[in-house]
């Protein structure tokens, strides 16, 4: 769904010189699938065993009952991501600029809420007209900025 | 435009009611919210990587096996960087 929904709002993030990319721990043959499935206009790139993840500091390890939960359902992470300690990432959508600077940054813990495309696309807009002041959106459960 | 946490919400409404095709029962569901409330209570949104810090540098192979690196993508900044669990 996440995935669709960035791709509705591509040609407008292209209009604007910027561009999508999307990273995830699976493997490119599951990549590739969803990829052509979805007819994606951004690449998905497989961030190997979470390498770059864990650099967004954004992996955490499943507890136990939760790894068994999965497999009953028969969602194998280590097959499909090669991730024999059940690790994954937080759902996380970043704006960087052209400094590798984070402009705008949107985590949230509970994977059934996911940064909202148009938000995005918002905060791009914003961040390319005044070229200054970055924007942050690290929300909890309750909307609030509980980083601090 | 597009309201994906809409649809989200909709599907997990759906999922959690226990109907088809997934017929979750309420202990899983109780699983998965034990899950999701510990995960937010150990404070990983707090570690992530916030406005104002440098994003890592990276070169990954996308679907088609090419290696894309962050430099690369940077030459069209700014980058929209989504990490995607997966497709399951």
């Amino acid at each position: 769904m996440e995935l669709e929904a960035l791709k509705e709002i591509d040609s407008e993030v292209r209009a604007l010189g910027a561009q999508i990319v999307v990273l995830t721990p699976e493997l490119e043959r599951y990549t590739r699938a969803l990829h052509r499935k979805l007819n994606l206009p951004f690449d998905i790139l497989t961030d190997l065993h979470l390498k770059t993840a864990e650099q967004f500091r954004l992996v955490f390890t499943f507890p136990d009952y939760l790894r068994e939960l999965y497999q009953s359902f028969g969602s194998t992470l280590d097959r499909f991501h090669d991730e024999s300690e059940y690790r994954l990432p937080i759902p996380a959508r970043y704006i960087v600029d052209s400094n590798s600077l984070i402009r705008a940054a949107d985590v949230n813990a509970d994977y059934t809420i996911r940064p909202e495309p148009s938000e995005t696309l918002r905060l791009l807009k914003e961040i390319l007209q005044t070229g200054t002041s970055p924007h942050g959106n690290q929300r909890s459960s309750t909307g609030e900025d509980d980083r601090r | 435009m597009s309201n994906l946490n809409y649809r989200l919400q909709e599907f997990k409404t759906t999922f959690e009611s226990g109907a088809p095709p997934y017929n979750a029962s309420p202990e899983v569901v109780a699983v998965m919210h034990r899950a999701t409330a510990e995960l937010k209570a150990s404070g990983i949104e707090g570690r992530a990587l916030r406005v104002g810090d440098h994003a890592p540098a990276f070169a990954l192979f996308n679907q088609d096996h090419v290696e894309v690196s962050s430099k690369d993508l940077l030459r069209k900044a700014p980058i929209v960087v989504s990490v995607f669990r997966g497709h399951w």
